[in-house]
């Protein structure tokens, strides 16, 4: 500083200064709703219909007291408005960044200004879907609702891949190796206890010269591949057909493939064509089958 | 009693980031001893100044009335004092008021605002909302406007890069203008990397600190030439309130500054916004408003004012020629620059910025969140 102003003093002040506010009869009305009941409550003018969160006594356009038209409102709603503050200032709330968002809220029709949280910042949008989470805490002001969340619309399963989303070429596997308990198990399932399968001794005297899984046993390793990759959950198969090349040892490893080869347009529905393999890289079995995919968005 | 309110004379000081070597009893004195100078008005009862106007805020001041603060540097002692608590540029209308009514022949306006004296502009705004349901969520002008703007934005094709034309745009008036804030210059390319405080609102889309006073002297026609040869005439003036809750109002439809300017343009005879005015003064406290207020004016087609910016308009129709409230003029005294800016114009006083011929203009300013009200003044160096 300048020689010139060291005579010049600045005062240090600050104004702080304890209030009590009344809510008034509308807002005490809505804040104890909220407080005690965990519900946000709205006024309905009567003559344009208009629900207004926060509440007030009298419609501003048709100059009607509505101060005992009362109405639940959702604990939902819709953002229809975001900004993300980046700034730290003391009346803030938290640490930036947050979003605060205009909430409409299901049955209202005034966008409620309110704390979003739930999803990153780079994805927040106007239209998502929120729910408020009330406080632990009753802080006797709007705080009681602590934020809104934003609700996950994804759904709770991953469907497949639909028609539309299905090319020709594209393919998936599931590999397994096949074991006695697998074996012992299967027939147990089929009922089909045949010596060849469980009798060792029995086995020698067969072509192949012991004991071999179940045919449908390593068939079987297709179904993860066509309902569970592709085209994936939500699928149908109506029609499966199958040649076995060679027979399936205890301790193979087989790996069941399964390939789009044909779109068929009318019905909306996928030819594929399915191969199994064991370790060696030996053709087990071939075949090919009809695929329904599933609908989009069927959830 | 004639039809016609004259401004006489302007004064004001530089606007300035920090006066803190001045109070603002000192920058209010400055302009008023260049009103008495100016004019040789006087205080005489039967003939000189009998009612003062003074525009001022209570929280950017820390004391409420805040008026009483510095009445007796504005001469506003025994006799009649109102204060204005919005923009200034309401205190323009409230004095056409006194004339056209009769009660008053000679009104001194005086505004100051020291935006400097608190530690947060934000938090002074954050105490404009109610108690109950805005204020504790922090809300306040900047991010009530940024609900504002992203919303416009997307409604009127306005850009990141459109706000960077525009701020570099003022930053540049405002360096040829001798009264505005002396701010660094910068590139389009410096205010979008400028960080953002409320996206999608930069810290360069936001006017800056600044501090400032101003005095005018009007008086009805019959007496303007006993205290100036270039009077300018304020022959419109409408201002109107929006909703309070941001949630009530549809946010870009310019709703309460379309029916401000109505009023305005019937009062003064505009038919033809686009074309009838030689200069235009927008109340732009962040850079989204400039074509958002030139939408609601009519200087701007609705819904088009990326292509507004894009067009070349703001130099074609004089718009903020002075720099704007972007360049820096503080809160409560946004649009009082404004008509600063277009007395100035109109008595042919402006320097460097001149636009020869300018014989009508439109000021416009705006008083709280997200332009909740908004005043229209038509000026005009002619006799209608």
């Amino acid at each position: 500083m300048s020689t010139a102003i060291s005579d010049s003093f600045v005062v240090q002040g600050k104004l702080a200064l304890p209030y009590q506010y009344f809510a008034g009869r509308t807002g005490s009305r809505f804040i104890i709703s909220l407080r005690d009941e965990k519900k946000i409550r709205g006024l309905k003018c009567d003559k344009c219909g208009k629900i207004f969160v926060p509440p007030r006594a009298s419609c501003e356009t048709c100059i009607v007291d509505i101060s005992e038209n009362w109405v639940d409102v959702k604990n939902t709603g819709v953002v229809t408005g975001f900004t993300i503050i980046r700034y730290k200032e003391p009346h803030q709330l938290m640490e930036p960044p947050y979003i605060l968002g205009l909430i409409k809220l299901d049955g209202a029709d005034t966008p409620l200004a309110h704390i979003v949280k739930g999803v990153a910042l780079s994805k927040m949008e106007t239209g998502l879907k929120v729910k408020a989470v009330f406080a632990k805490k009753t802080t006797g002001s709007i705080m009681d609702i602590d934020h809104f969340q934003v609700l996950d619309d994804k759904p709770k399963f991953e469907m497949g891949y639909s028609y539309d989303e299905l090319e020709i070429g594209m393919s998936a596997s599931f590999t397994k190796t096949i074991s006695e308990t697998d074996v012992y198990l299967f027939a147990g399932i089929s009922g089909d206890f045949n010596p060849m399968h469980m009798n060792e001794e029995f086995a020698k005297m067969t072509p192949f010269g012991t004991r071999i899984a179940h045919g449908a046993l390593p068939q079987s390793l297709i179904a993860p591949v066509l309902g569970m990759k592709l085209p994936g959950l939500g699928t149908v198969i109506p029609e499966i057909t199958v040649r076995f090349k060679r027979p399936t040892y205890f301790g193979d490893t087989i790996t069941a493939m399964g390939e789009v080869v044909e779109k068929l347009e009318k019905k909306r529905w996928v030819r594929m064509e399915l191969r199994w393999t064991n370790q060696k890289d030996e053709l087990v079995a071939e075949g090919s089958c009809l695929a329904i995919p599933p609908m989009p968005f069927n959830k | 009693m004639s039809g016609k309110v004259a401004v006489c004379a302007v004064a004001q000081i530089k606007n300035e980031p920090d006066i803190w070597y001045q109070r603002f009893q000192g920058m209010l004195l400055d302009c008023f001893e260049s009103i008495i100078s100016q004019t040789g008005v006087t205080f005489d009862m039967e003939t000189g100044i009998r009612n003062i106007i003074t525009c001022s805020d209570d929280v950017f001041d820390a004391r409420t009335i805040s008026d009483n603060g510095m009445t007796d540097a504005v001469g506003a002692h025994f006799r009649g004092e109102e204060k204005i608590a919005q923009d200034g540029i309401n205190g323009l209308g409230y004095a056409m008021a006194c004339i056209l009514s009769g009660h008053d022949d000679v009104v001194l306006l005086m505004g100051h605002c020291k935006e400097s004296q608190s530690e947060s502009r934000n938090m002074c705004t954050n105490l404009s909302f109610d108690p109950f349901f805005c204020r504790p969520l922090g809300m306040d002008f900047t991010n009530a406007s940024a609900f504002q703007a992203r919303a416009y934005m997307n409604k009127s094709g306005v850009t990141d890069d459109h706000l960077a034309k525009i701020v570099a745009r003022s930053r540049q008036m405002g360096a040829k203008n001798p009264f505005a804030r002396k701010n660094n210059p910068i590139s389009e390319q410096d205010v979008l990397n400028s960080p953002m405080l409320a996206d999608p609102i930069r810290q360069l889309h936001q006017y800056p600190v600044t501090d400032w006073a101003v005095g005018m002297l009007i008086c009805c026609e019959a007496r303007a030439h006993e205290f100036t040869d270039t009077p300018v005439f304020l022959t419109g003036f409408g201002n109107c309130m929006d909703s309070y809750f941001l949630g009530d109002r549809e946010l870009t439809s310019n709703f309460a500054l379309k029916k401000a300017a109505q009023r305005a343009f019937r009062m003064a005879g505009i038919s033809d916004p686009k074309k009838d005015f030689d200069i235009a003064e927008l109340n732009d406290a962040i850079a989204y408003q400039l074509p958002m207020w030139a939408e609601g004016l009519g200087l701007a087609d609705e819904g088009q004012g990326g292509k507004w910016v894009d067009s070349g308009a703001l130099d074609a129709q004089h718009v903020n020629l002075s720099g704007g409230m972007l360049n820096g003029n503080p809160v409560m005294l946004g649009g009082l620059a404004r008509a600063t800016e277009a007395i100035l114009q109109l008595q042919g006083k402006a320097g460097d910025r001149q636009v020869e011929g300018a014989k009508k203009a439109v000021a416009h300013g705006t008083t709280g969140p997200a332009g909740q009200h908004h005043s229209v003044l038509i000026l005009e160096n002619q006799g209608v």
